[in-house]
């Protein structure tokens, strides 16, 4: 008997065969005693297994919504929200960002002439440099304010007005500045401009800012709303 | 039941239709996960996977024997528990009687229209089978898993399995013969109503 034989043997018992192929086997299994016992133990096999006890489920298997992840339908208006929320969270970034970085942008080259130590550069620049936010000017002033440290040694100090009016920028040292500084540098720094225009109106990040707020606020309250009606 | 109806309703998002469903298939899934893997625990959680996976794909069923798509689900399940099973083995936990002693037969398996007797017969044949299946390749276990004790016809277990007609033949015929070889050796064990005397069990 061939592994042919035992499919055939096992397909017969299963009734898979065509009545004509079933005819052929059934002639050669009675004439074939080895074919007829490696049937009876095919069969021997099966039966024992269908005794196999089915078992219940421990459990039911049934599913919920949040087992598949099915969100709660939302409200038409929706994707309005999101939309709103997420071009006025993009917009208040880039209105942000321009306002930042804008004036820092347009001081970059003045800070490669004016760390050379040419005090009639400098000097012009110096009205540039307040005219950055505040938020910038430790920053923009360190460079200067070294510079100066380095320059004195070798002999070639700045005029006293010039100076101060490089000091001035830290406003921690501004009260000094103010203090040592002659009359006449003091009026100057008094005329200088306190804080430049921002390049977008500031009212425009205050308006991106509420209708992001606004419409997050709103879209957590259709989500909540939803999923109350769903339960 | 109206089955078809009810796949087209799960096919639409419907999830009270497919819980029906579920209810109707979820002891044939659990028993084919349970003798595959052999193991109650791990069989459920492989169950309930294929359940949620079922659902999630049911708009790739195109029709045919909605057993068979099922099944394919869970043989895929129980594929992915083996492989986890794998890279992770666990020691199982058998639960402890009074003595402290572990117990083969935990009473919350028993079946309570059995009695004592019967039920230490039918405990003797289901470990002595669940051993020798345990014993096969995988590939002929699922086949076997299936065809007799499943019932399911060699077409259906083609599509459950994707394999062609002809493999099933082969392995099913193979893998009964291997599990009648495996089974003789528990001859003296089995009850004399499960005994493979004379090539036939009664």
């Amino acid at each position: 008997m061939n592994q042919r034989d035992l499919e055939l043997l096992s397909a017969y018992l299963d009734g898979e065969l065509s009545p004509s192929d079933s005819a052929r086997l059934e002639a050669r299994i009675n004439s074939d005693g080895e074919l007829a016992s490696a049937l009876d133990d095919l069969r021997a096999a099966r039966t024992l297994l269908r005794k196999l006890p089915k078992r219940r489920a421990p459990r039911n298997f049934t599913l919920t919504r949040k087992m598949v992840g099915l969100n709660p339908p939302l409200p038409r208006a929706y994707p309005v929200f999101r939309f709103a929320t997420v071009i006025a969270t993009l917009l208040f970034f880039i209105t942000f960002g321009l306002n930042t970085l804008a004036p820092q942008l347009a001081q970059a080259p003045v800070f490669g002439v004016g760390g050379g130590g040419e005090p009639e550069v400098f000097s012009q620049q110096a009205p540039a440099l307040e005219a950055a936010p505040a938020t910038e000017a430790p920053a923009a002033t360190m460079p200067a304010i070294e510079s100066a440290s380095d320059l004195a040694p070798q002999g070639t100090a700045l005029p006293p007005v010039e100076e101060s009016a490089r000091v001035v920028d830290t406003p921690a040292a501004k009260d000094e500045a103010v203090g040592n500084a002659g009359d006449e540098s003091q009026t100057q720094i008094m005329n200088e401009p306190q804080s430049p225009a921002p390049f977008i109106p500031s009212v425009w990040l205050t308006a991106f800012a509420l209708i992001a707020i606004l419409g997050a606020v709103m879209m957590a309250a259709m989500r909540r709303s939803s999923a109350n009606r769903w339960k | 039941m109206n089955e078809q109806a009810l796949i087209t309703d799960a096919q639409s998002g419907n999830l009270d239709a497919f819980n029906t469903l579920i209810l109707h298939y979820q002891d044939s899934v659990f028993n084919t996960a349970l003798r595959i893997l052999g193991d109650e625990d791990q069989a459920a959680d492989a169950s309930q996977e294929a359940f949620i996976s079922a659902f999630k794909s049911i708009s790739s069923f195109r029709g045919g024997s909605f057993k068979a798509w099922l099944m394919r689900t869970v043989t895929n399940a129980c594929y992915d528990e083996l492989r986890r099973k794998k890279r992770r083995p666990t020691t199982p936990l058998e639960p402890d009687n009074d003595d402290g002693e572990e117990m083969d037969s935990p009473r919350w398996l028993a079946d309570p229209n059995m009695t004592p007797d019967q039920q230490a017969e039918a405990n003797d044949v289901e470990h002595a089978i669940q051993h020798c299946l345990d014993n096969l390749p995988l590939e002929f276990k699922t086949v076997v898993v299936m065809a007799d004790i499943q019932g399911m016809d060699y077409s259906e277990v083609a599509v459950a399995i994707r394999v062609p007609l002809g493999t099933i033949k082969s392995r099913l015929a193979r893998a009964r013969l291997r599990l009648r070889e495996c089974l003789q050796g528990f001859a003296e064990l089995l009850p004399a109503s499960y005994r493979l005397e004379n090539g036939i069990a009664q």
